[in-house]
This record gives structure tokens, C-alpha cells and sequence, in this order.
């Protein structure tokens, strides 16, 4: 796998959809491709965050911390974007990452992305679009529950 | 004012012969240390005159006795050679005084005779010369090195109020480059004026016999010529002086500037800074230029006033010759006696020049180092004073102290404290807490009443007393340029306790030369540090003793993960260098064991690291000398015909020019010195036009690449770590032509007999890399999620199992701490600085703002342990503020300009597991 395949994982996620070839290309020069053994931890619900990361390879498992025991919510597979929101709100990790088997991910350092943000207006145009376009969905599925 | 006792305050030498002051007249001080010298040199130069004579008049007898034959002249066949006899001039009656008659030679005979006694005269007034010029080197070099260490053994007594204006740079130039002139003056000052003054004289006596009149023409234009030109050269002085002071600013400015640059950066005052400089550079070129007319004006007034006298001679001694009442021959013999006078005289109103100069030069340093500068004399070396340790009653009365505007800060203060005992020094806001600590610590003696230990006043406590036995760290930690080691010991230095082996002659040769320049005969590579008083047996036991305080002062890891990046060298960690290789199988087994062996790619030398450079690959060890470093290497010559005889040359470029083009194509857009470029780019900012200037050149030639832009790609992928970068250029079949290269470029370097660089030897250590390396002896892997601290808490659990901790912390002992410690962060200087004082032991310790750079919980941590290590000494620690203060014995508080003692009831909330022999534990093992 060289950086051209890094590249087209990126285009998968719907929030570098937009992003220039050359940027995205830099962003996955600048960032490090890690794997993780099988129950290996990205990171640990509370942590501080300074990474985000892109699922190349295998899957991972979203744990939350409950006072009855780690509770998986859900599972990320391939071009799956995770710990993005933690970055760009500068706030702790909100839930456990866990490779649920071997894993390589694409890890994208906090201070290097928000340079490239702070770099390159239509980046961060292009996150903001993908920000909003969850606000909405948020919104819609608060309006679904709160009408039925 | 309680003024210290001023010491010898004469000019008379003390023991060591250092001066207390600089001699006010530059003579006075040349003559005092250089007498004997110098009139061994003026009888050698006297008793080299009468050779030079000789040697001149022979010539002359040569032509005339030998080849025109006038020896001969009666018709003799023979004439006499080496005749020495003296005429008797006329009006002691006469005659002639035959020493030796000489032999009898022929005409051939007596040429050659004479040509060779010329020859000997050569060989013997160039014999003269030499030494002469030696001597007179030597000389001047001696008095140069004493002049120097005489201003610094008064740099070292510069008064806190001296301090306060005495910039540091311009001290620094005056003792390097300003007396630098003086020294070369010294071996002419007393020479010059009694070689040419004789000269001179000699031919002045010989008008004055020849013509009085002519003779006292002549004086009366010398006469002339010394009034006038001294005077016209007063002016020149002045600018001297001026000229001096000038650029001894600009030192000290352009040091201050340095000193201050993240302020200039910060304001972006660059413009400001270069017109102030440019300011100083047109004054000293006005200076300069005042002085070149000036110079060259009298130079030209004297040259007149010197061709002046033959045009006395010509005129008057014409006219007298014409009136018949002086000979013509006379006039001749005066005008070639008068042509013999002006070099020497010349010369002499130039030294006569250089003599007023460099005495002004002397002037500026001795002002610079004016008496009420200098403090008292500091005797290195006291008698075996009473030493006992400071402990009774600390009695102070009536304390006044003055604060820097006058305002009394402390009046009738008063305070009783029975040492040892810990007090807290609590500030009022105001000075007067820092002021009384550093009084205590001798730091400061800028106060008046009475301060008495026991019977032992305070302020006449001899320096070698209070350095073993009070020590004090304020709020900057001052370090020097060199290892960690190195500062921790500073305060144990006092003396040399013993003497290293060194070659007899040479040290004796050293110490001959110290006695005759002043200079102090102990040498630094003795033994200074007195193991002994500290318990210590050796420098290893020190070692640990300083690895122990560390370690409580919580630094221990700091110097471990020094020690890891620090170099070993095989004689000093001889213990840790046997072990190493056995520690290197150990780590391996660990991470095979434990599932970690990808963690780390090892180095092979039958295998391709994928976690390392191209350039690490090729040489399979590390480079020691810069030719083989980072870029250089592309273009060394070495190295690149073992890549060709390798063919690997052309692959390697062309990964260049696809690392080129893809390195443009990211980084376009982004701006110059952007962070990003540092941290990712193989190129740097500046660089990628030029690389886009090649790629469009390549493209445009058809491919053909010219030999410097090959040189620029190679050093592309050199840099190359496939794991890191991926840019997948490398496959299995490249890799395997690398490791064949290797083999190749270590056959061609071996052969060449280069030691540019170190190869890895996996049963042997690379002293070239560091520790950590060779612990390893392979690459953490970048893919390995989390490798880094993995692998750091396998190296440290191998690293205690072999109980090597402390060899490797004792590598981090050596670590360089840079300028002023600049290279350790805040907190590193602050801790180095406390243990520096712990190490000594001392009595007293006085603690004034050295915590300030830690962080409330750390300092508050440090604290307790001060006072769990004093519990058997005194401490006196100044405090912003009473909250911590009931753990103190004593609290001092300042109101109203009194001092108020308060004994805390319940002495001390004992922190946690208090132990009442902790200083002891120094000693112990590390944990």
C-alpha cells in the first residue's frame, strides 16, 4: 500500500469528498499509517485528543465507559473516519476505540491537521459542509423522535 | 556600612603575585615584572653592535684592499690579514697600537679571507637577530599572558555595584584584543629607545666634531621635531582614545543585541537595531578617518622638518665653505654623517608614537578596572582557618538595610535564631526578605549592624568558609557551557586536593612559566574535587551521590532519557561497555518473547531496514565526520564511486526526480518557512524552485541531467525511509541492490583508509551512535501503532533487570547543558542548580526564588524535601506568602521596617514518612 491508495481511502470519507487531489495527497504524506493488533486500543474514552483517524484495513469497535462494563455501540469498517470531532472541539475522547481485529489506520495528527486547515480556506469549507450536513441529519432524526 | 576588610589595597603583590591594582604608568608596570629580562636583552643587543659595525665597514675593505688591490699597493706580494690594531687619534699623541699582525696572504688569499670573515659576520648577526627577536617575543608574550590573568584575577572582584554597569563583552574584549597591542609593545618598550638612541647620538656626535655649528643646527631641528610632533600627536591620542572606547561599545553592543535577539524578533525592531549599529559604524569610520589626516599630516610635517637640516647644511654650510672658513671635505663628511641620523631618529619618534599610544591603550583597560570597582582581594588560597561547622546562635543587631534608591528598607531589625533551624523568610511584598537572604548567604554585604554565629561575626567569615559552608540559590540558575557533571561539581572545587600523574618535564616546565608570569601553578586537570569530605571514595561514588539527588529532586528520568541519547565512550563506562551486547540480546529476546519483535526492525547486515534511511542502508553505520553527513554525503567522492561501481547511481536519481516531482506537487501553495515544510519535506522551502527548475530542465534536455543536478536528486532519496514516507519506490529487487552496495561502499571506505564513518557491528558497540541505538541496534517501526513507548518501557525494564540504570544515568551526567544551560528547560536549569548546592553539604543552605520555575505542586514537593534533608542543618528559604510556612521552625516577618521572629509551636506537620537520618541517605544506593 503506498500513498496513492492513502489517497483514494480518503476520497471515501464524506468529509475530504471535496478536498483538492494535491491536499489530500499532503494530508496523507504528513499523517502515519499504524496498525494495531486485534484488542489493541486507538485510544481510551477520556484520553486527550490528538489524533484523528482513518480506517483502512479491518474494523474497530466504539466502547463506551458504563458503570456496568465497557458496551460496544457500534463498528467501524474501511474509509471509516474516527476521532474528528474530538480535534476540532479540543475536547477528551468520548468513547474507546478497539481494533476488533489486526487494523491499519491512517493517523491524522491534531496540531499538523489544523495547520493544513488554518493553510487551505477550501479544506476547511469543505468540513464545514460535512459538519452541517450532520447538524441537519441530527436535527431531522430529533424532529423524527419527537413527533412519533 | 559594614565594609569588609579591603585587603591589601597597595600595589604590592600579594603571595601569588597578583597586583590589587593594575601600576597606573605602563612603564612602571613593564619595569617591575620584566627588569631582568629586559636588560639581558639590551646587553645582548649592545654587545650585537659591534658585529653589525664590522660587518657594515667590511664591504668596503673588500673592494677596495682585496680586488682594487690598495693592500697591495707598494708592490707587495703579500698584504696582512685579520691585522687588528687601533689608531690612536691625534690628541692622545698618536701612533698606532698593534694587537695582532696578522698573517701573510696573498691577493687571492685575502679575498677570499676577507669574503669568508663577511660571511661569518652573516651568519653571526643573523644569529644575534634571531635570539634577539625570540627573546624579545618571548617577552612580550610573557607580560601579555600576565597583564591578562592580572585583569582577570580582577574580574573576578568586581563589586556587585561594578557589576551592575560593567558590560561582560567589552571586559571580555578589553582582556583579548585591547592589551594585545601592549603585549607586542613590550618587547621594544625599553629596547628600542636605547639601540636607536644610541645609534642616533653617535651620529650626532660625530657632526658636532666634524662642525659645532652645523652640529647644533642640526639639535636645533631634532629639538623641533620632538616638541612639535609630540604636541600635533596630543590630538591623535585623544582620538585614540575616543577610537577605543568606540568600537569597545560596538562589541558590547552587537553582544547585547545577540544576548536580547528574541525581544528584537518580538518587536521586530531589526530596522532599529541596524541603523544603530550603522549609527556606531559611521562614528568609528569619522573617528578613523579624523585620525588617517591627522597621522599622515605629521607624517608629512616630519619628513619636512627632517629634509629641513640638509637644507641648512646645503645653504649655510655652503655659504661658509664659499667664504673659505669651513672646509668643503667637512661639509661632505657632515651631509653623509647627517644621511646615517634621520632612520634612527625616525624610528624613534615612531616608537616615541607607539609608546603614548599604547599607553593610553593602558589607560582605558586600568580605568576599566578602576580601584573603586574592585572589591577586596580574594586570597584562593587561606590558611587551614578555624572550620568549623556554622551552627549556635545566629544573633543579628541593629540591621539596617538600604534599598537601591536609598530608602531604608530595614531599620534596627533584630533577631535571635538557634542553628541549625529551618526559617522561613516570609516577603512583605517588598525586598526586604530576598534582601536579608542574600545577606545571610554572603551574597550581599550591603548593610550595617551586627551579624554574629556563635562568636563568629558573619561578614569577616573567610571565602574559604562560606563557600564550603553556606550555599545559596536564587532565582537564576547560573550554569556554564559544559556536561551536567560538570556544574554539579562546581561548588566542590575550591582546591586541588591532589596531583594527577602528569610528564614531569612538561609540568615542570608549566609551572616555571606560571611562577615567572603571576599565573596560578595548579593545573585543572589535578584533583579538585575532594571526594573524602563527601564520603565518597572515587568518582563513581560521587556519581552516584549526584544521581541520588537528582533522582529526589525528581530529575532521574530526565537523565536517563539523557543517558540514552548520550554517547558512550568504551574507557570511562568501561562496565556498561561489556555489558551492552549482552543488554542488546537481552532486549531481543524480551520482544521475540513478548510478541514485539515487530516493534523493532533490527539492523542486519545481510538485510534491507525498511524503518531506516536510504543512506543508513548503504553505510550500515554512522558517520563521525560531516562529510558524510545528511547532504553531504551525495556529493562525496567516496562514497559515490562505490555507488557506481555498484550501478545504483542512476536508480537512485531517478527516485530523486520522483521524489522531486512529488514533493513539489504536495507542498505546492503552501508558504515558505511554514512548519510543515521543517517536520515532512525532504526539501526545503528555499529549494523547491530550484528542484522545479530542475524537473522543467529534465523535461525540456530530453532527460539528460547536468552533474550537479544529478548530485541535488541523489541526496533525495538518501533521506528515504520507505516505511515512513511511502512512496513506494522501493522494491524487494532494489532493496536487495542496496545491500549489496553496502558491502561495496564499506570495501571502498575501509580502503581509502577513511574514518568518516562507523560501522555497526552487531557483537560490537558503535560509539558514533548513541546509547539508545546501540541498545536496540535496529529502527522502532513506524507502523506499529504506539511502538515508541512500547519499546521505551521494554528498553527500561531490560535496563534495570541488568542493574544498568545507573551506568546509563551516569551517561546523562554527561550531557551538555550548552550556553548558560540554554539546551535544559527551565526546571532542568532550576534542578541542577539546587542539587549543585545539596552536593556540597553545606551549613546553611539559603534558598531564594530557586523553586519559582516549578509548578505549585512540584515546588511545594521540593520544599519537603529540603526540609527532610535539613533537619541537621539550617535552612533559610524566602516565601511569597505565609501558607506554607507553619512547616518552617522559625517564621521571619517583615513589617515596618522591623524584623519579627515567631518559633512555630508544634514545629512542622511532619510530611509524609519523615526520616531523621535522610542527609545521610545521600550515600546510599540509587533506587
Amino acid at each position: 500500500m503506498t500513498l496513492e491508495t492513502e489517497v483514494q481511502s480518503l476520497r471515501q470519507v464524506p468529509m475530504f469528498r471535496d478536498v483538492d487531489p494535491a491536499r489530500l495527497k499532503l494530508l496523507a504524506f504528513t499523517s502515519e499509517r499504524v496498525q494495531f493488533a486485534a484488542g489493541q486500543r486507538f485510544f481510551s474514552q477520556g484520553d486527550p485528543s490528538d489524533a484523528a483517524y482513518v480506517i483502512l484495513d479491518g474494523r474497530a469497535s466504539v466502547l463506551l465507559n458504563t458503570p456496568g462494563g465497557d458496551i460496544q455501540v457500534a463498528e467501524l469498517g474501511s474509509n471509516a473516519l474516527v476521532g474528528e470531532m474530538g480535534i476540532l472541539s479540543d475536547t477528551p475522547r468520548s468513547a474507546t476505540i478497539m481494533a476488533a481485529e489486526p487494523t491499519t489506520a491512517l493517523r491524522i495528527d491534531k496540531r499538523v491537521f489544523l495547520e493544513l486547515l488554518a493553510q487551505f480556506p477550501q479544506m476547511s469549507l469543505a468540513i464545514m459542509r460535512e459538519l452541517a450536513k450532520r447538524l441537519e441529519r441530527t436535527n431531522a432524526q430529533l424532529v423524527a423522535q419527537s413527533s412519533s | 556600612m559594614a565594609v569588609p576588610q579591603n585587603g591589601k589595597r597597595d600595589s604590592q603583590a600579594n603571595e601569588h603575585g597578583i597586583p590589587a591594582l593594575m601600576e597606573k604608568s605602563l612603564f612602571r608596570y613593564i619595569w617591575t615584572h620584566s627588569k631582568r629580562d629586559q636588560m639581558i636583552v639590551c646587553a645582548v643587543v649592545l654587545a650585537s653592535l659591534p658585529f653589525y659595525f664590522m660587518s657594515l665597514d667590511l664591504p668596503r675593505q673588500i673592494v677596495n684592499q682585496a680586488i682594487q688591490g690598495e693592500a697591495f699597493r707598494d708592490g707587495n706580494p703579500t698584504a696582512p690579514f685579520l691585522n687588528l690594531s687601533f689608531d690612536w687619534p691625534g690628541w692622545l699623541g698618536g701612533g698606532t697600537w698593534e694587537i695582532f699582525e696578522g698573517f701573510q696572504v696573498s691577493r687571492v688569499g685575502l679575498l677570499m679571507g676577507l669574503s669568508f670573515v663577511f660571511l661569518f659576520f652573516v651568519i653571526v648577526n643573523g644569529a644575534f637577530k634571531y635570539w634577539i627577536n625570540v627573546a624579545k617575543g618571548v617577552l612580550g608574550e610573557r607580560m601579555l599572558r600576565r597583564m591578562r590573568f592580572d585583569l582577570f584575577a580582577m574580574v573576578l572582584r568586581f563589586t556587585p555595584d561594578a557589576l551592575r554597569t560593567v558590560k561582560s563583552s567589552e571586559t571580555a574584549t578589553i582582556i583579548k584584543d585591547e592589551v594585545e597591542p601592549i603585549g607586542g609593545f613590550i618587547g621594544d618598550a625599553f629596547i628600542t629607545p636605547v639601540f636607536l638612541g644610541t645609534q642616533a647620538i653617535t651620529a650626532l656626535v660625530f657632526i658636532m666634531v666634524q662642525n659645532v655649528w652645523l652640529g647644533l643646527i642640526a639639535l636645533a631641528v631634532i629639538a623641533v621635531q620632538f616638541t612639535i610632533i609630540p604636541r600635533l600627536r596630543r590630538e591623535l591620542l585623544r582620538l585614540g582614545k575616543q577610537r577605543q572606547l568606540a568600537s569597545r561599545q560596538l562589541a558590547g553592543r552587537i553582544a547585547e543585541v545577540l544576548d536580547g535577539i528574541e525581544v528584537v524578533h518580538v518587536h521586530n525592531a531589526y530596522g532599529w537595531e541596524r541603523a544603530e549599529i550603522g549609527h556606531r559604524l559611521f562614528n568609528l569610520f569619522s573617528i578613523r578617518l579624523k585620525i588617517y589626516n591627522r597621522k599622515f599630516f605629521v607624517k608629512a610635517l616630519n619628513n619636512f622638518l627632517a629634509q629641513l637640516t640638509p637644507f641648512f647644511f646645503y645653504s649655510i654650510g655652503g655659504y661658509f665653505a664659499l667664504r673659505g672658513t669651513l672646509d668643503i671635505g667637512q661639509l661632505v663628511a657632515v651631509i653623509a654623517a647627517y644621511r646615517e641620523l634621520p632612520p634612527p631618529l625616525k624610528e624613534l619618534i615612531d616608537w616615541d608614537q607607539q609608546r603614548l599610544d599604547v599607553q593610553v591603550k593602558y589607560d582605558q583597560v586600568t580605568q576599566h578596572f578602576a580601584e573603586e570597582r574592585l572589591g577586596p582581594m580574594i586570597e584562593a588560597r587561606e590558611a587551614a582557618e578555624a572550620d568549623q561547622p556554622l551552627i549556635g546562635p545566629l544573633m543579628a543587631e541593629d540591621i539596617r538595610i538600604a534599598g537601591p534608591h536609598g530608602d531604608l528598607i530595614v531599620e534596627g531589625g533584630a533577631f535571635a535564631v538557634e542553628l541549625p533551624a529551618s526559617v522561613a523568610l516570609i516577603s512583605n511584598g517588598g525586598a526586604a526578605a530576598s534582601l536579608l537572604a542574600r545577606i545571610l548567604a554572603r551574597r550581599s554585604l550591603e548593610f550595617s549592624g551586627r551579624i554574629r554565629i556563635g562568636e563568629r561575626d558573619l561578614t569577616q567569615l573567610p571565602a574559604a568558609v562560606t563557600g564550603r559552608r553556606i550555599a545559596y540559590a536564587g532565582v537564576d540558575p547560573i550554569l556554564f557551557p559544559g556536561s551536567i557533571r560538570d556544574n554539579l561539581v562546581y561548588g566542590l572545587r575550591s582546591k586541588p586536593v591532589g596531583r594527577l600523574k602528569e610528564d614531569r618535564q612538561e609540568m615542570d616546565r608549566r609551572i616555571a612559566e606560571a611562577l615567572r608570569t603571576g599565573n596560578p601553578i595548579e593545573s585543572i586537570s589535578d584533583q579538585w574535587v575532594d571526594y573524602e569530605r563527601l564520603g565518597a571514595k572515587d568518582e563513581n561514588e560521587l556519581d552516584r551521590i549526584l544521581l541520588d539527588l537528582l533522582d529526589r529532586v525528581g530529575m532521574g528520568d530526565t537523565i536517563y532519557l539523557f543517558g540514552l541519547a548520550g554517547r558512550i565512550d568504551p574507557e570511562r563506562h568501561a562496565s556498561l561497555a561489556e555489558r551492552l551486547v549482552e543488554a542488546r540480546h537481552r532486549l531481543r529476546e524480551t520482544f521475540q518473547s513478548s510478541g514485539m519483535g515487530d516493534l523493532v526492525e533490527p539492523f542486519d547486515p545481510e538485510r534491507y531496514n525498511s524503518q531506516a534511511t536510504i543512506a543508513e542502508n548503504l553505510l550500515f553505520g554512522v558517520p563521525v565526520s560531516d562529510e558524510f553527513k545528511g547532504r553531504n554525503l551525495a556529493e562525496n567522492a567516496q562514497f559515490r564511486s562505490a555507488l557506481d561501481r555498484a550501478e545504483i547511481t542512476g536508480d537512485l536519481i531517478q527516485m530523486g526526480l520522483q521524489i522531486a516531482e512529488t514533493m513539489t506537487e504536495i507542498f505546492e501553495g503552501l508558504p515558505p518557512g511554514h512548519s510543515l515544510f521543517e517536520q515532512f519535506s525532504f526539501i526545503g522551502a528555499d529549494e523547491l524552485t530550484e528542484f522545479e527548475a530542475i524537473l522543467r530542465r529534465r523535461s525540456r534536455d530530453e532527460g539528460s541531467l547536468k552533474r550537479e543536478d544529478r548530485t541535488r536528486l541523489l541526496s533525495l532519496p538518501l533521506a528515504y525511509i520507505e516505511a515512513r514516507h511511502r512512496l513506494g519506490l522501493l522494491d524487494d529487487a532494489m532493496m536487495g541492490r542496496i545491500v549489496e552496495a553496502r558491502a561495496l561502499v564499506r570495501e571502498v571506505l575501509e580502503k581509502s583508509g577513511s574514518a568518516g564513518v562507523e560501522f555497526y557491528d552487531p557483537e560490537g558497540i558503535c560509539t558514533a551512535a548513541p546509547l539508545r541505538d546501540n541498545l536496540l541496534f535496529g529502527r522502532v517501526s513506524y507502523q506499529v501503532a504506539n511502538a515508541r513507548g512500547r519499546v521505551a518501557e521494554a528498553v527500561a525494564a531490560v535496563v534495570r533487570e541488568l542493574n544498568l540504570q545507573e551506568e546509563v544515568e551516569r551517561v546523562g551526567l554527561e550531557y551538555q547543558v550548552g550556553t548558560a544551560g540554554r539546551l535544559l528547560s527551565p526546571q532542568e536549569r532550576a534542578s541542577v542548580n539546587l542539587v549543585r548546592c545539596l552536593v556540597k553539604r553545606p551549613d546553611i543552605l539559603v534558598i531564594d526564588g530557586a523553586l519559582a520555575p516549578f509548578d505549585e505542586a512540584r515546588g511545594q514537593q521540593l520544599m519537603q524535601l529540603l526540609l527532610e534533608m535539613f533537619e541537621q542543618q539550617s535552612l533559610f528559604m524566602v516565601l511569597p506568602n505565609d501558607r506554607q510556612a507553619g512547616d518552617f521552625g522559625v517564621q521571619m516577618r517583615f513589617r515596618d521596617g522591623q524584623i519579627i521572629t515567631d518559633k512555630t509551636a508544634a514545629p512542622a506537620s511532619k510530611p509524609s514518612t519523615p526520616e531523621p537520618d535522610a542527609p545521610q541517605r545521600i550515600t546510599g544506593e540509587v533506587a
